[in-house]
């Protein structure tokens, strides 16, 4: 990838004068020490039912200051307008009075969550945390693939990444200023604070966690601990008359904001699944009435969903008076007769994503899809058109990532992380960069064998060697075929 | 000015348990509110073993009691009583059918055309001669006459988790069956159908003061325009003498009491729904 | 703290220390299978067996069978290997309040296991029990260097005294109630560690008195009994809530102060008539002790299933 005519985008010169010191048996001890110290230290997840770490690629993702800087404001925005359609939806409704979207969008959606109307946090934040998934595509613009405002999940492999990196390969940070990540957790507890319900001297948070078997267990631990606040599980909470306790070895203790890693179906049995013995019964009474306050907010999946995707472009000017700053995949709904039509003509061109999927779970690459699949596809689309959106397929950008012995190009993504605090939406820098491990695989959830990379949002714009100058660019330890179009490292378009 | 209708009403409801319940949470639908065609004078919700209650108002604008018991107890009892005042609804002129599915409208009423799990019907009847007749309430008289000849009101034939199918299947139910297969059929021809939950005094009108057994009662509300009920299991179109509660897409969105609970096997208590009339 | 965590911490001191003492004890048993020509290996086992509070049949007994269940099999919270996973399923799930440190220890120990049991299939049972004991001294140094001492760590260390206490009078018992299969005194001395302590202290190393002594009544050394008792209280003193002391607090307290009264005030010419009921006292004194702490600190309610319940 490296032979003529690729030459390295700029932030990337000095690491790759850095990785160049190292032989490939160091890069392969130093990746498996990583993988080591992940296992050492339980950073891991359930795949398959197995306890394994998360890969972390040895190769960091590189975004230089001003880059970054318009994507985080892109991603500010776009929470701010979710935050005003989920305040209008489970109120006042104007959107559809105005007529910029359907009602039955909404209604129809299996998360749109009538307990949760009328519920109003104190200090009007739903969305306490976001995880918008971006990719870059062949201009090598970033836009937005998809909106997590649920539970999104990941910031800690973002924190343990930097952490292992830093410790293994110590001199790449030496000669580079990349901004830290680990002010996430205070900046997550100022937001826990200030949602907290008004009145409470010293609001009391927790961490509330489906428990030892959840994936993203880790995580929860993580941050509880890292914010200094209680990990509880449903059966440590108890409601009475509408107010929240935490049981503890001194009675009872009341409880004023949950940070809440339980999914909404099984957050309280009196209002949804009475099968769950993970939430807290009455607990979306007690929110209601003001005594406790939920985060995420019950609900919010309703924004999460694909088919509003399309339309928060909309949101952006509708409720901001903005234009948008990062823009959507190019996506097609297909209730419209014509739409549905012209996609299904030639299905084989499209990849077709069911609204509520999550995951990577169902979604069919037309280009890559047998004639079966295609086929029940159609038929699906058919009895169902609302529960799919259909989109091209967009080239994922591609980074050098450690394979074998060598660095072969592979699919990224990134989530970066939003905390919204009330008064400021703030964006970790960097985020979880996410690698799909498979040659040419482009799903990069961590559900389907995927990997990530740690990612550096650079300090300053100053990109001069402090090392002895080298001439040219090509280094031969890189595997793989000629330089491809839409390589991070090498890239279309001059920007950095 | 139609006839104002005063009552009293008192509704009794409950379970008794296998033993005794640990713990029990709940949500108590059985308090009226004022609308266009009724005037609540005054109403209350106690619960027996006594516990504090509290009252929010839900996304289809009923009035929800919530409590919790956390004490062990053998039995919980619920009652509502209240003071309300009724009067006839006047059938005002329809939208036609060109007005009725209008996209606009279709969206806005959603909800109430989408089929439910209960609502759901397979093929039971040829709704062409009801989608040709003239306007809406036509419609609706003889969907209401159709259902009402079809299931015979037979208490104990369901249970209070059946499906229109299933009761459309026996050929028999209570009004909240025959309700949600009224339903069905309604939403199926593009009318927005909902479920209306309430009480019903009799009509064999006794004289001020006597207190009768009156009834828990479901009935349809469908829009032509505005909100018009009718009553397909007593084959009327709503009177004064039908009180409502709540509104929902069918009976779990207005169950008049739900709950969960820890402990052993639950009955219910007879529910026993006792009005009077106040003048 | 939460009630659940407590219940975590209190268990993983007792895990612990369990995987710690069974592991000296088979350790003193094995090297008497070993050494001693005569041994019969059917009651030495049977011995070991009745110690750890584990019941066999009538039928023949071996060594390798016995090791397995005592030592290797990951599912008995009885044998070490149980204990240790155990220890490792209450840290996994009070991860948010253990050091670091100690949970990478707690990991990395119970991972290490599975090839530590293969190297002992080949090379004999003490390097795999030499190296729970290293590790238990590692998670005891970590457990007391980098935990906060406030009432978490105080219910871990609760809970290693009265696992302590429990394994000291199971150990003893074998003694006394299998004179001839059990391992001599000396044996006992090395597997808690009192060797050099006690010759400082007596020296009258046949004086079975005077070692029983040793054990349950010296006020100095951390693995007798009385020491431990006494821990056990300052613990629960500590951990006293604020609040008023409701009946059922009192108990593991009570329960407590009986055990020392009757230590305290026993004369040590007589301790080994009178070892039986004394032994027999304290292993009743652990479960009181437990349930009355469990009862008072650790009531919270397991994940509950719900039933609907509709009105009409």
């Amino acid at each position: 990838m490296f032979s003529a005519p690729g030459q390295a985008r700029p932030v990337y010169e000095r690491l790759l004068a850095d990785l160049d010191a190292y032989q490939p048996q160091e890069l392969r001890q130093r990746s498996e020490q990583l993988s080591r110290t992940f296992i050492d230290r339980g950073v891991t997840f359930a795949h398959s039912g197995e306890e394994r770490p998360f890969p972390l690629d040895l190769v960091p993702r590189i975004l230089g200051a001003l880059e970054w800087d318009r994507l985080a404001r892109g991603i500010a925005q776009r929470v701010r307008a979710l935050e005003a359609f989920l305040a209008d939806v489970y109120g006042a409704g104007r959107i559809f009075d105005e007529g910029l979207m359907p009602r039955a969008v909404i209604t129809s959606s299996p998360h749109y969550c009538r307990p949760a109307f009328g519920i109003s946090p104190p200090n009007e934040v739903r969305i306490a945390v976001a995880g918008i998934d971006l990719i870059r595509d062949e201009h090598g613009n970033f836009c937005v693939l998809e909106d997590n405002v649920r539970i999104p999940s990941g910031v800690s492999y973002v924190i343990e990444n930097r952490r292992a990196m830093t410790q293994a390969f110590s001199s790449l940070f030496s000669d580079h200023r990349v901004h830290p990540v680990d002010s996430y957790p205070a900046r997550l507890f100022a937001a826990l604070l200030a949602a907290a319900p008004r009145k409470i001297a010293e609001p009391v948070i927790v961490v509330l966690s489906p428990g030892v078997h959840n994936a993203a267990y880790f995580e929860h631990v993580l941050l509880a601990r890292m914010m200094g606040v209680e990990l509880v599980e449903g059966r440590d909470l108890v409601c009475r008359n509408n107010h929240v306790y935490m049981r503890t070895t001194n009675g009872e203790r009341a409880v004023h904001v949950i940070y809440r890693r339980v999914d909404d179906d099984w957050l309280d049995p009196l209002q949804f699944r009475p099968d769950s013995v993970i939430g807290v019964a009455g607990l979306i009474n007690a929110a209601r009435a003001g005594n406790v306050v939920i985060t995420n907010g019950v609900g919010n999946g309703v924004a999460d969903d694909k088919l509003v995707y399309t339309y928060v472009p909309e949101f952006i000017r509708f409720y901001l008076g903005e234009k948008p700053l990062l823009d959507n995949i190019e996506t097609h709904r297909l209730e419209d007769d014509s739409t549905r039509e012209a996609v299904l003509a030639s299905l084989g061109d499209y990849v077709l994503k069911p609204v509520d999927g999550s995951g990577g779970k169902g979604i069919v690459i037309g280009p890559q899809a047998s004639k079966n699949e295609l086929k029940n596809l159609r038929k699906a689309i058919t009895a169902a058109p609302r529960n799919f959106i259909a989109q091209r397929p967009v080239a994922l950008s591609t980074h050098p990532t450690f394979v074998g012995d060598t660095l072969a190009p592979r699919h990224i993504d990134l989530r970066p992380f939003a905390v919204n605090d009330g008064n400021d939406v703030w964006v970790l820098p960097g985020g979880l960069t996410r690698v799909a491990l498979g040659e040419g695989e482009l799903i990069v959830n961590s559900s389907r064998g995927g990997g990530s990379k740690d990612t550096w949002v650079l300090n300053d714009e100053a990109l001069s060697f402090r090392g002895t100058a080298r001439a040219g660019g090509a280094r031969p330890r890189r595997g793989g075929a000629g330089p491809r179009q839409n390589d991070e490292f090498v890239g279309a378009g001059d920007e950095q | 000015m139609s006839e104002r209708l005063g009552l009293s009403i008192r509704h009794h409801t409950g379970f008794t348990y296998d033993g005794a319940a640990k713990a029990s949470f709940n949500e108590a639908r059985m308090t009226p509110r004022s609308l266009g065609t009724q005037q609540v004078q005054a109403s209350r919700i106690s619960v027996r073993p006594t516990v504090p209650l509290w009252s929010y108002t839900d996304y289809f604008g009923t009035i929800v009691s919530v409590f919790d018991v956390q004490e062990t107890h053998p039995q919980l009892e619920v009652e509502a009583v209240s003071q309300v005042e009724s009067w006839a609804a006047t059938l005002e002129t329809p939208l036609d059918w060109g007005q009725l599915r209008s996209s606009r409208l279709v969206d806005r009423f959603s909800e109430f055309l989408l089929p439910t799990s209960r609502t759901t019907l397979g093929v039971v009847a040829d709704l062409e001669p009801w989608r040709q007749l003239p306007d809406v309430h036509q419609c609706a008289e003889a969907v209401s006459e159709f259902v009402r000849a079809s299931i015979s009101y037979v208490p104990g034939a369901t249970t209070v988790s059946a499906t229109a199918e299933e009761a459309w299947a026996a050929g028999q139910g209570v009004c909240q069956d025959i309700t949600h297969v009224a339903i069905g059929l309604l939403r199926e021809m593009g009318v927005p159908a909902r479920y209306v939950s309430g009480y019903l005094f009799p009509a064999s009108a006794p004289d001020v003061g006597d207190a009768v057994q009156g009834q828990s009662h479901a009935w349809v509300e469908y829009y032509s325009g505005s909100w018009t009920g009718i009553d397909p299991t007593n084959g009327v179109r709503e009177t004064e003498r039908h009180i409502i509660v709540g509104h929902g897409r069918d009976y779990d969105d207005v169950a008049p009491l739900k709950g969960i609970y820890q402990g052993p096997a639950s009955t219910q208590l007879g529910v026993v729904v006792e009005m009077r009339r106040t003048h | 703290m939460l009630s659940r965590l407590a219940e975590s911490l209190f268990w993983i001191g007792r895990y612990i220390e369990r995987a710690d003492d069974t592991a000296r004890i088979v350790d003193s048993y094995v090297h008497r299978m070993v050494e001693d020509p005569f041994n019969d290996e059917t009651a030495t086992c049977r011995s070991l067996y009745s110690i750890l509070g584990i019941e066999v049949g009538a039928e023949q007994l071996n060594t390798l069978a016995t090791l397995q269940t005592i030592v290797y099999d990951i599912d008995n919270p009885n044998s070490i290997a149980g204990a240790l996973n155990g220890a490792y399923e209450n840290a996994r799930r009070s991860r948010d309040y253990i050091s670091s440190e100690m949970w990478v220890a707690l990991n990395t120990t119970r991972n290490e296991l599975p090839k530590r049991e293969t190297r002992a299939r080949n090379f004999g049972p003490s390097t795999y029990l030499g190296f729970v004991r290293e590790r238990a001294a590692l998670l005891a140094g970590l457990t007391d260097a980098t935990l906060s001492h406030d009432d978490g760590w105080r219910f871990l260390v609760l809970g290693r005294n009265i696992e302590r206490i429990d394994m000291t009078a199971r150990l003893l018992r074998g003694r006394v109630v299998s004179d001839d299969n059990a391992p001599d005194w000396m044996a006992f001395l090395r597997a808690s560690g009192a060797m050099e302590a006690f010759m400082r202290n007596t020296r009258e190393v046949d004086d079975a008195n005077a070692v029983a002594a040793f054990l349950m009544l010296d006020r100095l050394f951390p693995r007798s009994v009385l020491y431990s008792l006494n821990l056990a209280d300052e613990c629960l003193v500590e951990i006293q809530p604020v609040s008023q002391r409701i009946s059922s607090g009192d108990a593991a307290r009570q329960a407590l102060a009986r055990a020392r009264g009757m230590l305290e005030f026993i004369n040590p010419a007589q301790l080994i008539d009178q070892l039986p009921e004394l032994l027999e006292m304290l292993e009743a004194t652990c479960f009181q002790i437990t349930d009355a702490v469990t009862d008072r600190y650790f009531r919270h309610e397991e994940a509950v299933a719900w039933s609907i319940e509709e009105g009409l």
